[in-house]
């Protein structure tokens, strides 16, 4: 019989050979980390010329949450770009610090017809600490990726989500477009805090595919333990519309500094 | 409340939700929700407390993993109902 996974709470249960695979695939991306981790920060930084202008500040901020706690971690942030994940990571740790650091590397959900079209993109994906979704995903299988993400949290890795769902096309976050998942996944991780991470370039008016080149990034962190009396899917969504709520009072208080 | 009535009353709640409405004319117990009615997934959820809201029930979120098609609703309803 397949063992259950203690951590997936209401979600649906991993097979054994599912928590192999997830095993698998993070052995295969910590290897492959000194290669691929460095590269990607140098493309942001050299190829774009892109920056985090408090990135020291948010780095040590982030060095000490994980040094003093080891409670189940979800960053959930804004999201304008598609590169958002990756902005999102370098802010919050240096290449060096996630080689030693694997666990605080955020897993992340990327939507699979943006990132894993091809067999290339798919193997990229694959050792980028990436658990693909499709958007219009049945909830069956919309249920086993969150489950993957909350077995891998459980265990000590930090997971990424965007908590609008997707990007925001009205370049604001928006309160009412509060994906119930994310909820769902916090319910499943008892104790769970979510790193609620507002970020923005200088020049990013609204949503994009990517930045523009030279972009000047700064980023604002706030620590939350939602929380809901209501159970079900009622209490999920509640949670969900909280981390939600947070990151549009961060980004209020973004626009008047 | 009889199953038709119930069927009835999902029926309803799903109305404002369906996008296609040429589906929703024809509406059976084996219609998807999202497939054929065009729900967009992410308001299945308004969907779901809606029903909670008309029947006084709670659905847990696993419970609604398994919803594909009216009957699908009518069954999960009939099933906090009872």
């Amino acid at each position: 019989m397949a063992p259950r996974d203690e951590a997936a709470g209401a979600l649906p249960p991993l097979s054994g050979a599912e928590l192999a695979q997830l095993s698998r695939q993070r052995l295969v991306g910590q290897l492959l980390a000194p290669l691929w981790v460095p590269l990607a920060s140098g493309l942001m930084a050299l190829g774009f010329g892109w920056r985090i202008e408090n990135a020291r500040v948010l780095r040590a901020r982030y060095r000490k949450l994980r040094a003093e706690s080891r409670a189940p971690l979800l960053v959930c942030a804004n999201h304008l770009t598609m590169v958002d994940s990756l902005l999102v990571a370098w802010a919050l740790g240096s290449p060096l610090w996630y080689l030693r650091h694997y666990t605080s590397l955020p897993w992340n959900v990327p939507e699979e017809r943006n990132f894993a079209s091809t067999v290339s993109r798919r193997a990229l994906i694959y050792v980028m600490k990436c658990l693909p979704i499709r958007r219009a995903a049945d909830r069956k299988e919309a249920a086993l990726v969150l489950a993957r993400l909350a077995h891998l949290i459980g265990r000590g890795d930090v997971g990424l989500v965007f908590p609008e769902g997707g990007r925001s096309r009205s370049g604001r976050v928006e309160p009412d477009a509060a994906a119930y998942g994310v909820g769902r996944l916090v319910k499943a991780l008892p104790g769970c805090s979510v790193l609620c991470v507002y970020l923005r370039g200088a020049g990013q008016a609204s949503w994009s595919d990517l930045p523009r080149r030279g972009e000047r990034f700064r980023a604002e962190l706030s620590l939350l333990e939602p929380k809901s009396d209501a159970g079900g899917l009622r209490g999920s969504l509640e949670i969900a519309r909280q981390i939600v709520g947070r990151l549009a009072e961060m980004e209020q208080a973004f626009d008047a500094r | 409340m009889s199953e038709e009535e119930l069927f009835a009353k999902v029926v309803e709640i799903l109305t404002p939700y369906a996008k296609n409405q040429a589906a929703l004319a024809q509406v059976a117990p084996g219609t998807n929700i999202l497939e054929e009615l065009k729900v967009n997934s992410a308001r299945l959820v308004d969907v779901v407390l809606a029903f909670e809201d008309e029947f006084d029930i709670e659905i847990a979120d696993e419970d609604v993993d398994s919803v594909e098609t009216v009957a699908d609703c009518v069954t999960l309803i009939q099933q906090k109902l009872t």
